[in-house]
């Protein structure tokens, strides 16, 4: 394997700070988030998984799709596109995996792409970073993936002794390693301690537990918040307004209105998420809404793009505040189907 | 007899008896983790536990199962309920009852006398025997306010803290700038999850001022002026109305200390009107008319 | 250049606003820092309203409504009397400074009350200098209106 010593690791990351916008695991308030920084001096290296993942990176909590400016029938607008190239260090494999199942709804062949996520995917660069182990809450040996799961990242980093066996996946993580000094060493790193795993029954078994009672008895503690959602690395419910432009900037004209069309983040947990015109909520018990968000991650998106919409990162779990967890929810689905583990579960 | 042994002999019989549909109270849920319980058949009884882990505020999920029949959109699932409740918790009932949420004789409230509940409790394996949550350091109530049944004896008060009320002194003598920086640094990691709002027993507006679809009073974004509003608005419409649970700052995913927001208020009324939320099933001052505080 | 704050009152239509108004007619000087909001009452001044005007950019808002037990809905102000406190308070705490939000009662009769008033109210605020509540978002392109289409027809 090729090792790269952490004193040269630092050293490159403070390269890539210089030239790009460098996205790591920051301490923050007793949390740990994926932020901009300045140098390799503000990353926390003893980290485990950050409380959000990487999807904000692609798609953000808050973008500006275009603004516009109206002035009676006439109207103009004017897209926002990033502009900026990322480098995204120590990605966790559940985290790229997700980014994958996001690819397959933004910019997959069967849907018209989004052209926002898709100017960043193509200007990020992901340094993936193994787990050592499987955290108490983790699972994604169990949804198809791995702790030292690779094939997503452009660079693969695993901690070894003295400091990191490195494997480039893709040329762009190749050239990242101009350059650098690694050293060539035998052997591999010790594989990852692993978990127990967990059943999780087959997408189109499900649909016969639809109307189960399980739901309605799990839904009555839920609180129709959207913690679940915003911590996924694969949720991707939004809602689009347009408002105006904040006031106080200089208005050019003031017979124009302008406008900013902002998209956000929202959740098919929150209450009125599925409520339409003239008040009717197809979906207005808390029941109702944890059985779609389960059922969209384990058998509506299987069934139409191919593989699980969960990664097993375990975030859902740790940040319910009624203590909702997907693991029991599989189990008790498992039970009321014969369990059959997904042949096909990686993209 | 232990207090969890009390406590499902209490829901067996009022189950048995038919007195209520459902028993709203605590169990032990995956990883060590207690977690709200709802129970309606006698045989589910063990489940319901009492331990120095049960930090939820049950009382949230009342306005949602307990819809009084003179509402327009019907009754909701329960006509009567138990609940287990705390001290706190049970001051937020009278705050309910006297907002017509729903009526005395639809509850049977089933009150545990309470030394406080630990630090990391709702979270996976908190230490029973660890700190208490610093509202509880605080806190010098035993017993609560409104009960049918009281499970379990006042344990005397022994030593008390005010962390929270420190840390209101600290930011009171900072300077207007100081504060807000304070604050913007805080609402700068919020995600506009609702957490907060959701967990909060007196937040049950049909529809939140501040998720409007028409951005009336704050913009949709996930943003910083937008995030202020939504706590500043959140925190004055619990004026009078807020127990003091600080639930919505357990389960904020950021460590926003929107305690102190909500402390705020609590001591202004109480200053100006010497009230104190929930103590009575009457309103919040804020919302009544002047009775000889003019000027 | 000197700051002119700008300000916002909330006047109420039965007795601050037609106390402003008998300021104007009587040709009484009074700073022209004054957005005037005319409301029916000073009780329909919301919380929401005040800190909604702040998040735009007022640098100070003014609440004027009847005295207490002379209010056209009779106890409308009684309202507006209870809620400034807490959300003063609230305000304060989150940084905003006590001097810029203010509440006061002027009758219909009193232009001179107005008046002063809203004098004494610019210069504190003036003083204080630029509100730094707001946040502004991000800095986003503002599109040039396209041309109009051409006349149809002849």
């Amino acid at each position: 394997m090729k090792i790269i010593s952490q004193g040269a690791l630092t050293e490159l990351l403070d390269q890539v700070a210089r030239e790009k916008r460098l996205i790591a695991p920051v301490e923050e308030a007793g949390t740990i988030r994926y932020r901009p920084v300045g140098g390799s001096g503000e990353i926390a290296f003893d980290f485990a998984r950050p409380l959000l993942s990487i999807k904000e990176a692609f798609f953000p909590p808050t973008e500006t799709l275009l603004t516009i400016a109206r002035n009676g029938g006439q109207v103009t607008l004017q897209e926002v596109m990033p502009e900026e190239e990322q480098v995204i260090f120590g990605v966790r494999p559940c985290d790229a995996r997700g980014v994958k199942a996001l690819d397959a709804v933004f910019s997959g062949e069967r849907v018209p792409p989004d052209p926002y996520y898709g100017r960043r995917r193509q200007q990020t660069t992901l340094i993936g970073l193994a787990c050592r182990e499987m955290g108490e809450t983790c699972f994604c040996t169990s949804v198809g993936g791995a702790p030292d799961e690779a094939g997503n990242v452009d660079l693969m980093l695993t901690e070894v002794e003295d400091g990191y066996a490195v494997e480039a996946i893709t040329s762009r993580g190749e050239s990242l390693l101009q350059g650098m000094t690694l050293t060539d060493v035998t052997g591999a790193p010790s594989p990852p301690r692993l978990n127990d795993p967990v059943p999780v029954p087959a997408a189109g078994a499900w649909a016969e537990q639809f109307e189960d009672a399980f739901w309605a008895a799990l839904g009555e503690r839920c609180l129709s918040c959207r913690l679940c959602a915003y911590v996924c690395p694969t949720c991707r419910c939004f809602d689009v307004r347009d408002e105006p432009l904040p006031a106080g900037q200089t208005q050019p004209d003031p017979q124009t209105q302008y406008l900013e069309r902002v998209r956000c983040w929202d959740s098919c947990t929150g209450a009125n998420y599925r409520r339409v015109a003239g008040g009717h909520n197809p979906r207005a018990e808390e029941g109702e809404r944890l059985r779609n968000r389960f059922f969209c991650k384990f058998d509506f998106y299987p069934q139409q793009y191919g593989p699980l919409a969960c990664t097993g990162c375990g975030r859902c779990i740790d940040v319910c505040p009624v203590n909702v967890d997907v693991t029991e929810v599989l189990a008790a689905v498992a039970a009321m189907v014969p369990v059959k583990i997904p042949e096909e579960v990686s993209a | 007899m232990t207090l969890s042994t009390e406590i499902r002999e209490k829901a067996r019989e009022l189950l048995a008896s038919g007195q209520v549909r459902t028993v709203i109270g605590y169990e032990e849920g995956l990883r060590g983790r207690t977690r709200p319980a709802f129970v309606t058949d006698v045989d589910d009884v063990e489940r319901l536990v009492w331990n120095r882990a049960c930090t939820h505020n049950l009382t949230t999920y009342l306005p949602g199962r307990l819809r009084p029949p003179h509402q327009s959109n019907g009754a909701g699932p329960d006509e009567r309920v138990a609940i287990v409740a705390k001290p706190c918790d049970s001051r937020a009932i009278n705050v309910h009852l006297a907002e017509q949420r729903y009526t005395r004789d639809q509850l049977h409230i089933i009150g545990v006398a309470c030394a406080g509940i630990v630090e990391g409790a709702g979270e996976s394996r908190p230490e029973k025997d660890g700190p208490l949550q610093a509202r509880c350091q605080a806190c010098t109530e035993r017993t609560p306010v409104i009960y049918d049944t009281l499970i379990g004896e006042a344990p005397p008060v022994t030593e008390v803290a005010d962390p929270v009320g420190e840390k209101m002194a600290e930011l009171e003598a900072m300077t207007p700038a100081g504060r807000m920086e304070f604050w913007l640094g805080h609402f700068d990691r919020c995600l506009r999850c609702y957490a907060c709002r959701q967990v909060c027993p007196a937040c049950n507006c049909p529809t939140c001022l501040y998720e409007r679809d028409d951005s009336l009073w704050t913009g949709m974004a996930i943003r910083l002026q937008e995030k202020r509003a939504f706590h500043l608005g959140r925190a004055y419409h619990l004026a009078g109305r807020c127990i003091g649970c600080d639930e919505c700052e357990r389960v904020c995913p950021v460590n926003i200390p929107i305690s102190l927001l909500n402390r705020c208020l609590s001591a202004e009324l109480e200053r100006s009107y010497g009230f104190r939320a929930g103590e009575a099933p009457v309103p919040s001052p804020v919302t009544t008319m002047l009775s000889g505080e003019e000027g | 250049m000197m700051f002119e704050p700008r300000i916002i009152g909330f006047l109420c239509t039965w007795c601050s606003y037609t106390g402003a108004d008998l300021a104007g007619t009587s040709r009484l000087q009074s700073p022209w820092n004054l957005r005037a909001v005319r409301v029916p009452c000073s009780g329909r001044v919301s919380p929401e309203l005040i800190m909604r005007a702040f998040d735009e950019g007022a640098d100070g808002v003014l609440v004027l409504g009847c005295h207490i037990g002379e209010c056209h809905y009779d106890n409308g102000n009684h309202r507006t009397a209870k809620r400034m406190p807490p959300l003063h308070a609230l305000l304060a705490f989150a940084g905003l400074e006590p001097e810029r939000l203010r509440l006061d009662w002027v009758s219909a009769s009193e232009g001179e009350r107005f008046a002063r008033i809203v004098s004494e109210f610019t210069e504190a605020v003036r003083e204080l200098g630029p509100c730094r509540w707001r946040r502004a978002g991000p800095a986003l392109p503002r599109p040039e209106l396209a041309p109009a289409p051409a006349e149809r027809g002849g």
